[in-house]
This record gives C-alpha cells, sequence and structure tokens, in this order.
C-alpha cells in the first residue's frame, strides 16, 4: 500500500479470472451508478473534441466503450458532419445515450465489418481491464476496426487515483523474466508519469506487432531517414498528457 | 439504436465466423420513424462507404424498396434525401438480426441490439 498525500492507494491483487474481476468491480458498479455517473460525466475531455473536430466530413467512427455517449454527438460547431457509434457493455448507461447510435457489446470483442471505420476513440477505458494482454486486446480490436489505409484511433487513459471512477489499478505482466513472481504495481503520482505513458505506449506497439503491423512513420520527414518498410503500420502522430490523463493518437498506414 | 447506418457497419464475430458474416438478416422487426437532421455533406461523404448490396438487402427487408440496386452516380438532393430517410430516420426498436453463415441471433431491445456473445462463443 502507498500513500498518496492523506489518501490511501490500494493496490489491488487482480484475481485469477480476469473477466469475473471487471464483471464485479466494473460492470456491475456502472450498471447500478449509471444515472449518477452519468449526471456527472457531461464535459468531453478538449483533446477529444479537437480529435472529432479534426476529422473529414462524411467520416463514421467507433467509440469503444462509449458510457453514456458523451462524444458521439460531437463535433458541436456541425453535428451530424460525423457520425460516431458508441459501443459498451452497460446497458443502464447506453440507455442515457439513446438518441444516438449505441451498441451493446465488450470491448474485448468485435462484431463489426472488418476495418468498417474510419476512426476509432478509446476514452477513459483501458484502465478497467485487468490485465495487460486484455488491454492488447482491446487495442488490436480498435486497430482491425479501422480503415487499413487512413483509420485514426485516439487512446486516453485515465490516470489519477483521485476522482470518482471505477478503477482497475494498472498491473504489471506476470513476470516471466527473474523470479516467476507476479508482481503488482502500487501507483503513486510519482510513478505515474514514466510508468502510465511507457505503458500506454507498450501496449499499443504489442497489439500492432501481434497484428504484423510496424510502428514507424509512413514517410520519413527528414532527409536521410530511410522511409519506413513494410506494407502497412501504425504510425504515432502524438502523445502526452491532458490534467490527469494520458492520451496517444495513432494512425494506420497502408502502401 | 438500430438504424441502417449501424446494420452497415455490424458482422458477425461469434468464434470461426469470418467469411459470408454480414449483412445480418433483420427479422420480426417492429419499426419506428424518427425525422433527424439532413446532412448533405455528411451523405456524400459517407456514400462510398457505404456496403451499398448490403444497404439495399437490409431496406428491403423492413420494407422499404426505395433504394436503387446499383449505387448511383449521379448525386441530386432528392436521392442525398432518400438515403438519409433510409440510413438515419428508420429504427429498428424491436426484433433480432441473424448471420448468414453462422446463423447467430443478435436481439434487438428497446432499440439497442446486443452483440454480446456467450463465453463459448467468443472468438
Amino acid at each position: 500500500m502507498a500513500t498518496l498525500g492523506h489518501a490511501k492507494v490500494i493496490t489491488t491483487v487482480v484475481d485469477d479470472d480476469p473477466a469475473a474481476y471487471e464483471q464485479r468491480y466494473v460492470h456491475e458498479v456502472y450498471d447500478r451508478i449509471a444515472y449518477h455517473f452519468s449526471s456527472t460525466r457531461y464535459k468531453p475531455w478538449p483533446l477529444v473534441s479537437k480529435f472529432l473536430f479534426n476529422i473529414p466530413t462524411g467520416w463514421v467512427g467507433l467509440d469503444s466503450g462509449t458510457g453514456n455517449g458523451k462524444y458521439l454527438p460531437l463535433p458541436t460547431d456541425n453535428p451530424g458532419r460525423i457520425w460516431t457509434v458508441g459501443l459498451d457493455r452497460s446497458p443502464n448507461l447506453l440507455s442515457l445515450a439513446r438518441t444516438a447510435g449505441v451498441v451493446r457489446g465488450d470491448v474485448l470483442e468485435g462484431g463489426w465489418r472488418r476495418g468498417a471505420f474510419d476512426y476509432a476513440i478509446s476514452i477513459a477505458t483501458l484502465h478497467h481491464l485487468a490485465t495487460v494482454d486484455r488491454r492488447v486486446t482491446v487495442v488490436k480490436r480498435l486497430f482491425e476496426s479501422v480503415s487499413p489505409r487512413h483509420g485514426r484511433i485516439l487512446i486516453y487513459v485515465w490516470a489519477s487515483t483521485d476522482g470518482q471512477d471505477v478503477f482497475v489499478p494498472w498491473v504489471l505482466q506476470v513476470s516471466t523474466a527473474t523470479d516467476g513472481v507476479r508482481h503488482e504495481a502500487s501507483r503513486t503520482n510519482e510513478d505515474r508519469d514514466v510508468r502510465t505513458d511507457a505503458r500506454t505506449c507498450q501496449i499499443g506497439t504489442e497489439a500492432a506487432q501481434q497484428m504484423g503491423l510496424k510502428v514507424s512513420p509512413r514517410l520519413a520527414e527528414a532527409e536521410g531517414v530511410e522511409e519506413a518498410e513494410g506494407k502497412e503500420g501504425i504510425e504515432i502522430i502524438a502523445s502526452g498528457w491532458e490534467r490527469s490523463n494520458y492520451y496517444i493518437e495513432l494512425w494506420r498506414w497502408q502502401k | 439504436m438500430v438504424r441502417l447506418i449501424t446494420h452497415n457497419l455490424l458482422a458477425c464475430h461469434a468464434k470461426g465466423c469470418t467469411s459470408n458474416n454480414f449483412p445480418l438478416r433483420f427479422s420480426n422487426v417492429k419499426l419506428a420513424l424518427r425525422e433527424a437532421d439532413f446532412n448533405p455533406d455528411f451523405i456524400r461523404g459517407f456514400l462510398p462507404r457505404i456496403e451499398w448490396d448490403a444497404l439495399v438487402q437490409a431496406s428491403r427487408e423492413i420494407g422499404d424498396t426505395s433504394l436503387p440496386p446499383e449505387r448511383p452516380e449521379m448525386l441530386d438532393d432528392d436521392f442525398l434525401k432518400q438515403l438519409h430517410h433510409v440510413l438515419l430516420e428508420i429504427h429498428v426498436d424491436e426484433g433480432s438480426m441473424t448471420c448468414p453463415n453462422c446463423e447467430h441471433v443478435y436481439p434487438i431491445s428497446s432499440g439497442i441490439p446486443n452483440m454480446l456473445l456467450a463465453e463459448h462463443e467468443i472468438r
């Protein structure tokens, strides 16, 4: 247990069945608090608004883990210029988003034509998954859901220990290295900067590699740098912090 | 809500079902018409992304025969409005969608399609 100011950070032990863990600590909780949660979650994060503002007219996208669907009507300056479908497991949260297009489903699964979308967003969802493997799977589903030629992805990871959210802590992958002991990550303010961004990037890279996608810029920007090898890949367009969230924007490319 | 724009993006994802897995076939549908704001720029931009045959088939299954069998090349305002209507104003509030390949059934209840699979059906 680490101490963060006056708040205690409890290192949660993930039991042997991550799906059961998520069912108990994420899905059931959200269904119970849906209305209250929704009434506190009405302001979109500025960077998400900006990402959607820059999406070309006529594109369709996926909001994976949409909750109450607050991003679905964006951009507010010209609603209906793009169209975002929301996916979530919680029927009670979805019922609050019913004016938009929502689908009940799991962020770990599919349900879409491969490459059906032009963009996909995952906002404050990844931290609900109990293991690194499952987080990698969620990112793979995002990569698969968008066009291999031009698909854009924004992942936003909530990385604060204060605030009210349903929180499954980042857990280090079961160690296969030195001691064979399962390491749990405890989180403090000091470790969040280095750990969350590194892990989110690793998860993105791992997901890409498992799909045979190269993680590199599509075109070399500087002279003397060779153009990316390979036929398709993922380019990291931007990454950084917005308040207590780490974000990463990735574009798929194909030659 | 299940409108044909959403339906056009869906595919069956049951274990082992990877080809011929869309369009999902509608049955026992209860429909509602709800007006939506017409944005011709969106419809024009989205048109090339539509799986046209799937849209035509699905619209006929739910009783709308207004779309031509081939994706038109000339886009006049009347056509864009008609396409807007088919994609965004017809709501399937109740019913089910069946995979043409493995016949998995995805129910629609209160306008929300349920794409969740049972554990043994997940790939």
